[in-house]
């Protein structure tokens, strides 16, 4: 391979990484050598990110900030604490990068809410880290501007006996990728991953995961679901690695997805890679249309078709927000899902 | 777990013996010089007598290949390959054709017997080897018509007249550039072009011989046609090309079997085959693939890099491919269907059983193109020894494809804990008027059905067998009868010595 010629935004992140130690140089490296990711890299062949960020340019300003105060780069979350987690940015190059960990044999909660700005390019990386026994749940709201585009990326280590159970839901923009790479010790520990897209027209989002286990009896559970309207491309890419020592890991995989109009998209690459026996692993994917017969039904009940269709995708996508332990947390995410359907009715 | 112990000190009794078609005949053979160049192609052109544009065409796909890199994304692991070190053409000495049966050495008849292909007319109306053909079913005898590829050159056809007869034309792929050069020039590489893929820009290059199938408009075939492919020479690779043409309204049911002796090189072989299918015809593809897997120690075998592919060219048309691959150090190969035709159907029903030290990245790729194009993927995986095993499939239905339907069903089965199983399917929707389901499972052998099973009398082995024959029974149903048998026996022997 020659050398490449970096676009603007590349050019920008590489300055902003000089000089920078830890992955910071790792990724510096990467993007000096190879440039953003495109789709001719398999793992981002759904989601150019340097195609996405062409036109951004200048620096700009991004960061986390715990219940509106800025923090340092590590936090320390237990004793059943809710917190807001927000990640916001400014148009521009931006990089975040947060370590939350949560002890052995402690609980909290995170509600983690993305604010990015139209022009706004934002690389974000996320390290968590859970002690033995300790219960982590982590609640996701993405709803950046239509012209953002954001590689989210995090990491989770899942400790023997601890629980981690993350629900996201993104709005998607021009391109969002949220990826989530756990590693699971398995012996107890049990790890819940749902997430719902629902894009409008012209968005993008991005679901990738790994889960890795590396020990005995875990378990693991994911289910993604998405709708998806004209010129939108939703992707999920799911992996669950169970190394030989995972015997007797119990995990299933999940997507399913509406496309709401015609040019609209979905890319699915659900995938198991197994090297121990005795393991249930499963996975599903389906993709289809509203069912007509449905809506025929409910429209004989006197409802409008906007009205039934909305109620119809309503209940489709709500099914991952479940997994939300408090109700009033879970109706809030709900509403939005509403809001968003009643405006892209 | 005893059982888990049992297994390991079982597989590694798994001896190469296992493998009854690994050995060698002596035959007189011509090799050519080690080497890939342009010589060579030049060589392998001239003997086979072939006419100028061929020559151009393979040249054009040398140019390519040298040009390409391998590619890396399968799952399989192998040292790199020397590809200046294989000879691109092996030939028996006495002329890479026979007019007639009588012509062909006995020691290459005398191979096939052993293989139990039965290549003299007389013979094959007595029975193919495994055909159930007991007294009680009063039917006839099937017959099957056989094209029989030894090394580099297609030796004999069998039943060429009486496909004449109802107009099939079913010869080697060289006889048909002679004979039939239009056929050949419009459809050769339609389907996968020259520079598809670094394998098959390979084969393009350096193609030897292989089948060649056209079935007129409204002729139903009267038999089974298959070919034969048997790795002889030391040191060569096999590089065949099939060609399958099903016009309109046509019905073709076609099988192929290999195997080749053990040695302890790898030998490659990178095959192409292309499948057309006209308005309303129907290709049925079978494969037994059986090539020397290598020892225990995963030293020798044959690396299988084969581009297939179907192209459902006319609406309501059909293809089905239905696989067994148990041989094979390495296999890499994705039997694939372009749904182009309105209202086409693709088929994919595969069982694939690594043992050893085998690698298997297999899988299938359904394109829907045509309005209401349906497709249906079953694949069953069986991964025992130290083996890795992949399943990987595309699933890709385009904006125009109003009322695509797809199903898939992948499952796997680890038999011990040393071996690895893998799913990687790819969807890609670009309509909401599809519909497309894919389901996957991966599991062990279940306790409880086995020893339900020993309970009733059954040894270990065979209550393995049972339960791996109820788990591949869906696919094996798909094969023509008289190769399910033989297909049911090779996987009782590929799995022998992998009871867990």
């Amino acid at each position: 391979m020659g050398v490449i010629t970096h676009t603007p935004a590349e050019q920008t992140l590489i300055d902003l990484l000089d000089g920078a130690e830890d992955w910071r140089a790792a990724a510096r490296e990467a993007v000096v050598k190879f440039g953003l990711p495109t789709k001719r890299a398999e793992a981002w062949k759904w989601s150019d990110l340097r195609r996405a960020t062409q036109g951004i340019e200048a620096a700009g300003v991004a960061g986390y900030r715990l219940d509106g105060s800025a923090i340092g780069p590590q936090i320390t979350l237990g004793a059943g604490e809710e917190m807001m987690l927000d990640l916001t940015a400014t148009a521009g190059v931006g990089i975040a990068a947060l370590e939350i960990h949560v002890p052995a044999g402690q609980t909290a909660r995170l509600i983690e809410r993305h604010d990015l700005a139209a022009g706004a390019f934002v690389t974000a990386r996320l390290e968590i880290t859970l002690g033995e026994a300790a219960t982590l749940e982590r609640v996701v709201i993405s709803e950046i501007d239509a012209d953002a585009v954001g590689a989210l990326r995090t990491r989770v280590v899942v400790a023997k006996h601890a629980k981690y159970r993350q629900s996201a839901v993104s709005f998607g923009s021009k391109l969002s990728r949220h990826e989530t790479h756990v590693s699971h010790a398995g012996e107890g520990a049990e790890v819940d991953l749902g997430a719902v897209y629902l894009l409008a027209e012209g968005r993008h989002a991005d679901f990738t995961s790994t889960v890795t286990h590396t020990g005995a009896g875990g378990v693991t559970r994911q289910l993604v679901k998405g709708a998806v309207a004209a010129h939108a491309q939703g992707v999920f890419q799911g992996k669950f690695k169970v190394e030989q020592a995972a015997q007797q890991t119990d995990a299933k995989m999940t997507h399913r997805a509406l496309m709401l109009s015609d040019k609209a998209e979905i890319d699915a690459k659900p995938e198991l890679e197994i090297y121990a026996d005795d393991v249930q692993c499963a996975h599903g994917n389906a993709l289809g249309a509203i069912d007509e017969t449905a809506l025929f039904y409910m429209r004989q009940r006197g409802l409008s078709e906007a009205k039934a269709r909305a109620m119809l995708i309503e209940s489709f996508l709500t099914e991952p927000l479940m997994l939300i332990e408090s109700e009033t947390l879970r109706e809030r995410v709900t509403g939005l899902l509403r809001v968003r359907l009643g405006e892209m009715a | 777990m005893a059982a888990v112990k049992e297994t390991i000190e079982d597989v590694k009794k798994l001896e190469a013996d296992k493998y009854k078609y690994g050995f060698t005949t002596d035959v007189d053979t011509e090799v050519a010089p080690k080497g890939l160049n342009e010589g060579i192609v030049r060589y392998i052109s001239a003997k086979k007598d072939e006419p100028e544009w061929m020559l151009e065409w393979r040249l054009d796909a040398l140019k390519r290949f040298q040009e390409m890199a391998e590619p890396k994304w399968a799952k399989v692991d192998y040292p790199p390959i020397d590809f200046q070190d294989i000879s691109y053409f092996a030939a028996p000495k006495a002329g890479a054709k026979y007019e007639s049966i009588d012509d062909v050495p006995e020691e290459i008849l005398k191979d096939f017997e052993k293989l139990g292909i039965p290549l003299k007319e007389q013979e094959v109306l007595l029975g193919v080897k495994g055909a159930a053909a007991s007294a009680a079913e009063a039917r006839e005898t099937p017959k099957v018509a056989v094209d029989a590829v030894f090394d580099s050159v297609s030796v004999v056809t069998t039943f060429k007249e009486e496909l004449a007869k109802a107009g099939v034309i079913f010869c080697s792929i060289s006889e048909a550039m002679r004979d039939y050069p239009e056929l050949v020039k419009q459809y050769l590489g339609s389907v996968v072009p020259t520079t598809d893929n670094y394998y098959a820009t390979l084969n393009s290059a350096v193609f030897s011989d292989g089948s060649f199938v056209y079935v007129p408009p409204g002729v139903r075939c009267p038999m089974e046609l298959s070919t034969y492919f048997r790795m002889n020479a030391e040191g060569t690779g096999q590089f065949e090309r099939t060609l399958i043409i099903a016009d309109k309204g046509a019905y073709v049911s076609y099988l192929e079997g290999c195997t080749a002796p053990m040695r302890d090189e790898n030998q490659l072989h990178a095959a192409v085959v292309e499948l057309i299918a006209l308005d309303d015809a129907e290709i049925k593809y079978s494969t037994v693939q059986n090539w020397w897997p290598g020892d225990e120690n995963g030293k020798g075998g044959v690396y299988n890099f084969v581009t297939k592919r179907g192209d459902c060219r006319g609406k309501n048309s059909k293809i089905s491919w239905t696989q067994v691959e148990t041989g094979s150090a390495i296999t890499w190969k994705y039997p694939s269907c372009v749904l182009r035709g309105e209202n086409s159907r693709g088929e994919f029903y595969s069982i694939a059983v690594t043992n050893g030290r085998q690698q298997a990245d297999t899988g299938t790729k359904m394109i829907h193109l045509g309005k209401g194009s349906t497709s249906r993927i079953i694949s069953k995986g069986i991964s025992a020894g130290r083996s890795d095993q992949t399943y990987r499939g595309l699933v890709s239905v385009h904006a125009k494809a109003e009322g695509a339907r797809n199903f898939t069903q992948c499952d796997s089965l680890l038999i011990g804990d040393q071996c690895g199983a893998h799913t990687v399917p790819y969807v890609e929707c670009k309509t909401p008027k599809a519909v497309l389901e894919h389901e996957a499972t991966t599991t062990k052998l279940s306790e409880d059905q086995l020893f339900y099973a020993r309970q009733r009398g059954l040894d270990e082995e065979a209550a393995t067998a049972l339960l791996v024959n109820g788990f591949v029974r869906e696919v094996l149903q798909e094969l023509p009868m008289e190769f399910a048998v033989e297909a049911q026996q090779l996987l009782k022997v590929s799995l022998e010595g992998s009871v867990g």
